[in-house]
């Protein structure tokens, strides 16, 4: 059957046509506002429970709501901010009400009205999305005490960490790979700091993230497992604000506010490590011994700023920009390595406001990440580079058609450059010189038209289509992905909810180290490496009791990967000019059940997460073609989080996590390998079925303390906390090791061994504000 | 600054003072043994080959005999069988199971032939072609401001065929391990005069002896293929990795040996 795009949207349009209808019903809408910041709130609930219905803002911060005429209570409920209810008297005529929030006073209330939007999240026909804001975050004991907004996510039902401490993002049976990560609307291509311990976002730059597991809204696309959408905070509108952290592995800094009074803010947010101070100190003290083998130096630092400017009411544009870098260096005479590599984004937005019912957002963003190993030694050098570069010009529409229609439609395009594996040897008298290395140019377009379409009081659904496509070197792939989610209110407290999703994913992470480092390189679709499909169910119930306090949610999922990729055993990946050859292509298939219990009111809030999953591969070159779990196949996954307010200056919190131990390779035999004359003979492992072997169950206590100071200026608090609370040895890796008598060298046999990353480590970290 | 140095320190000590590896008891399945062959061709000297028996991981260190393996070795028309007589070659650090008194001649691009058969019924094969010699061209080296030296070692690679070569280093007495050793393609330098070099190892008055293999891809793909099934034991990063023979219905090396070795005094 042809391609046949133009079939497609005639029959949504059919439908959105055909469900169009006009009612007596007047509008209301306008403008919520931080009153701190007289900033816009995005993703704002705003309600009139009388009537069960709500609606959320929009990037712009507005909302509109259609009523019949009566008088009712108007409910706005904002992260971090207290609700506020105002009444409201709808007549014969159409009115904006503009909303200003007050913010919370500490913290841990903030968390508190986080679950006032609970009554919101029961109601919407979004499902398989988890919200977390900065402040939440900051609660939570963390590892080093560096607050890591991504690590908390892992808290969350579906997400899983690659291994203990690392910042990678497993939703759902997908590699870290397949993961969408924006920040601001650009593409984050390596989220990761520290080889993955650290993910790049600065809490004190970042205002919120939502991350969708599933259910995907038609304007996202490009990959297969989830979007993590981060949004920096936007410059405080009313005064100058400074904030930050001293830790003990790193120090930031955000200093924010306006330049001129509701035209122009600011915000400037930096972070840095600075182990390398204290390792050069170690070096310098031992520099005169002999056998002294210097610490390699190693540090990050991040730096992150915006501009919001409002021309006019009805526009605003902003410039921010991202850039990060880690380093890797180390000095002896005569040599010299270094290795450092990192994110940059800078990205132009436009918002504007055509009418209350038509809004439009529009950017251009440019994203580079890069990787460059430098190895110098006397008159010859090393350089091996790979990096990625995009270039994105991408817009969207709202249109609030009526009372029962709201109408997103866009389209992006994505200029994207890759260098592949550059490489350059040669010495300075030129009597070596030779490299290798690959460059891509691919482009990539996506648009979408999507309808959110509330049927009647109890049931709305949300459908949609976006067709995306991806040409490089005249091969063209295209694919129609069409997404939908339906909600029904049960009862008043009761919400069910299901949706299917169809993903496409064009560009593809060169690793075969089943975890995120920072050689791991993109790589294009190519007329032989054809693009990534996925396509995922989910149904579920969600039931708001306690008189409001708890919501709890249960989803199911399945989820089928198609063209999954892997690469052959001993593959090149680093310097290899027929990269293409080296790829091997599967199939997968992840399925499970997420329990989720929130608790939202009193002193005592937090939650309980609890998931339930299978995740397998399947390559004709792997594993004899049989199918095989992934590393990340977990079986059980727990999370209990829980934050206590004992009295205004002092709160406790914990985090305890379970998880079924990751599945792994173990030879299962060996045989002796002599080798030529002059060599040392080997023990050669033989490994039988990939992930076989299952490491222990991983379990561990995250405790913490914030205790608020009394500053004669501003607010200050300390936050200890205590990683790994009760010292659990959790296996990170397993590995046979060979036992040699001591006199004689000679192999006398071989044991299993068990490593472990993190004993208990605490940790304090001074943040203040003012 | 001391002071806060070790305050800064106290957490990390802890974490690396802390002993985060243990002992486990891991339970591996049933393995069903497969016939090892190890056998390289060199010119003028005796055919000879060991044949051992792959092992359940935490069975006894030593590699299981295989008494009634027979082994064969074709070429120009004939076989040769070779007898079973555990022995250890002249430098005592390398055991043999099996030899002849036939020695090995070849010419560059004939095919010679492996067959191993034993009592339960398992049979090994493979070939190799015999290559030819790559001459060293030639051996230099640099003293840096510590007095340490690096040595390069230098050689033409024939631009009509895809090579492959191993590069070994000893230094002082011969019969030591090697201090550097490592296979390579000329993929990257196809045909034009390649170094292979080491770090600033030496030193005044080191010996070194340096050997330039011109070895068959099997080979190649042999070598690549232990050492990353080596690297995937212990490395949490890695996949593990199936070992490459160049032998069909076990697990082992068949090839010839052909190099260049040159034996150098480091001097200033």
């Amino acid at each position: 059957m042809p391609f046949s795009f133009s079939r497609y949207l005639f029959l949504l349009f059919f439908v959105l046509s055909a469900s169009i209808g006009f009612a007596q019903q007047y509008r209301v809408s306008g403008l919520v506002k931080s009153a701190a910041a007289n900033e816009p709130l995005i993703g704002a609930t705003v309600a009139v429970p009388q009537l069960r219905q709500g609606t959320s803002t929009n990037a712009t911060g507005f909302y509109s709501l259609t009523l019949p005429p009566g008088t009712y209570d108007l409910q706005t409920t904002y992260i971090g901010y207290l609700t506020t209810t105002q009444t409201i008297t709808v007549t014969n005529a159409d009115q904006t009400i503009d909303i200003t929030l007050q913010p919370t006073e500490n913290q841990l209330n903030e968390v508190v009205v986080v679950a006032n939007s609970l009554q919101q999240k029961l109601t919407e026909n979004r499902m398989s999305v988890e919200q977390l804001s900065t402040r939440e975050a900051k609660l939570l004991p963390a590892l080093f005490g560096e607050v890591d907004l991504i690590k908390t996510l892992q808290l969350k039902p579906g997400v899983q960490s690659g291994g203990e401490g690392s910042s990678g993002l497993y939703v759902r049976g997908g590699g870290p790979d397949q993961n969408l990560v924006l920040l601001d609307d650009a593409v984050i291509y390596n989220p990761s700091h520290l080889f993955g311990f650290f993910s790049v976002f600065n809490p004190e730059a970042v205002r919120d993230v939502e991350l969708y597991k599933g259910g995907f809204p038609a304007q996202f696309g490009g990959r297969l497992s989830s979007v993590l959408d981060v949004r920096m905070n936007e410059g405080n509108n009313e005064q100058l604000r400074t904030s930050g952290g001293i830790g003990l592995i790193s120090s930031r800094l955000s200093i924010d506010g306006p330049v001129v009074k509701d035209k122009l803010t600011f915000l400037v947010a930096g972070r840095r490590t600075y182990v390398d101070s204290f390792t050069r100190v170690i070096n310098k003290l031992n520099e005169d011994k002999k056998d002294y083998n210097p610490i390699p130096d190693y540090y990050f630092y991040d730096f992150n700023a915006r501009l919001n400017y409002k021309p006019t009411p009805k526009d605003e544009l902003t410039l921010s920009g991202y850039y990060g870098r880690d380093f890797f260096v180390f000095k002896d005479s005569g040599f010299q390595f270094s290795f450092d590599w990192g994110n940059k984004t800078g990205v132009i937005n436009w918002r504007h406001n055509y009418s209350s019912r038509l809004f439009s957002n529009t950017s251009l963003s440019a994203t580079a990440y890069e990787y460059r190993i430098k190895n110098e030694i006397d008159v010859f050098s090393f350089n091996l580079r790979s990096d990625v570069k995009d270039l994105t010009l991408k817009t969207d529409y709202e249109w609030l058609l009526d009372d029962k229609h709201t109408i997103k439609f866009g389209a992006s395009g994505t200029n994207h450059a890759f260098t592949v594996g550059r490489l350059n040897f040669s010495s300075d008298d030129n009597s070596l010189n030779f490299g290798a290395g690959n460059n891509y140019s691919a482009s990539e377009f996506g648009a979408y038209l999507s309808d959110d379409y509330k049927i009647n009081a109890l049931l709305s659904l949300n459908y949609g289509l976006r067709v995306s496509g991806f040409n490089n070197k005249g091969k063209t792939y295209s694919a129609l992905e069409p997404r939908a989610a339906a909600s029904y209110n049960l009862t008043e407290n009761t919400t069910l909810k299901a949706s299917y999703a169809s993903m496409m994913q064009y560009i593809h992470l060169v690793t075969n180290s089943g975890a995120s480092l920072p050689t791991d390189i993109w790589f294009p679709s190519t007329q032989r490496v054809k693009p990534q499909r996925s396509q995922q169910v989910a149904a579920g119930v969600s039931k708001l009791f306690g008189q409001g306090k708890y919501l709890i949610t249960n989803e199911v999922y399945y989820k089928w990967m198609h063209r999954q990729i892997d690469f052959r055993d001993g593959a090149n990946l680093f310097v290899n000019d027929s990269l293409e050859n080296e790829f091997l292509f599967g199939k997968g298939e992840s399925y499970g059940n997420e329990l989720y219990l929130e608790k939202i009111k009193g002193r005592t809030t937090g939650w309980i997460g609890y998931t339930l999953s299978w995740t397998y591969r399947q390559f004709d070159e792997i594993n004899e073609g049989r199918r095989f779990p992934t590393r990340y196949d977990r079986r059980h996954d727990v999370s209990v989080v829980l934050l206590h307010q004992l009295n205004d200056r002092l709160s406790l919190t914990g985090a305890f996590v379970y998880g079924t131990g990751n599945a792994f390779s173990l030879p299962v035999a060996r045989f002796a390998f002599q080798d030529v004359e002059r060599k040392e003979p080997t023990v050669i492992p033989i490994y039988s079925d990939r992930n076989s072997f299952r490491l222990d169950a991983t379990h561990r206590l995250d405790l913490g303390v914030v205790w608020k100071l009394k500053p004669k200026h501003g607010e200050a608090d300390l936050t200890f906390s205590a990683y790994n609370a009760y010292n659990r040895r959790n296996p990170y890796f397993v590995y046979f090791d060979e036992l040699k008598d001591e006199q004689d060298e000679k192999t006398i046999g071989f044991q299993a061994k068990q490593v472990s990353l993190f004993p208990v480590i605490p940790s304090v970290t001074y943040n203040f504000k003012f | 600054m001391k002071r806060i140095l070790y305050l800064y320190l106290l957490p990390l000590a802890l974490m690396f003072g802390c002993n985060m590896e243990k002992d486990i008891e891991i339970l591996l399945p049933e393995h069903e043994p497969q016939l090892v062959v190890e056998c390289y061709l060199e010119q003028g000297k005796r055919l000879q080959a060991t044949v051992f028996e792959t092992s359940s991981y935490f069975d006894a260190p030593t590699p299981p005999l295989v008494p009634d393996a027979e082994v064969y070795i074709t070429f120009r028309g004939k076989r040769i069988k070779l007898k079973y007589e555990p022995t250890t070659s002249a430098s005592g650090k390398r055991f043999i199971t099996h030899t002849s008194t036939t020695r090995m001649y070849g010419t560059p691009g004939e095919v010679f032939g492996i067959e191993v058969i034993d009592g339960k019924g398992r049979k090994v094969t493979g070939f190799t072609t015999i290559l030819p010699k790559v001459p060293i061209t030639k051996v230099e080296w640099k003293f840096n401001e510590k007095d340490k030296a690096y040595v390069l070692t230098s050689f033409q690679d024939d631009a009509n065929a895809t090579n492959f070569y191993r590069y070994m280093t000893h230094r002082g007495k011969f019969d030591k391990g090697s201090s550097r050793d490592f296979a390579a393609t000329d993929e990257l330098n196809n045909g034009k005069t390649t170094s292979y070099g080491s770090a600033y190892d030496y030193v005044e008055g080191d010996t070194l002896t340096l050997t330039l293999y011109h070895i068959e891809k099997q080979y190649y793909d042999f070598l690549q293929s232990t050492d990353d099934a080596k690297n995937a034991n212990g490395n949490p990063f890695a996949q593990p990795a199936k070992v490459k023979s160049s032998v069909q219905g076990g697990i082992g090396i068949f090839t010839n040996l052909v190099y260049d070795r040159d034996t150098v005094y480091i001097s200033k």
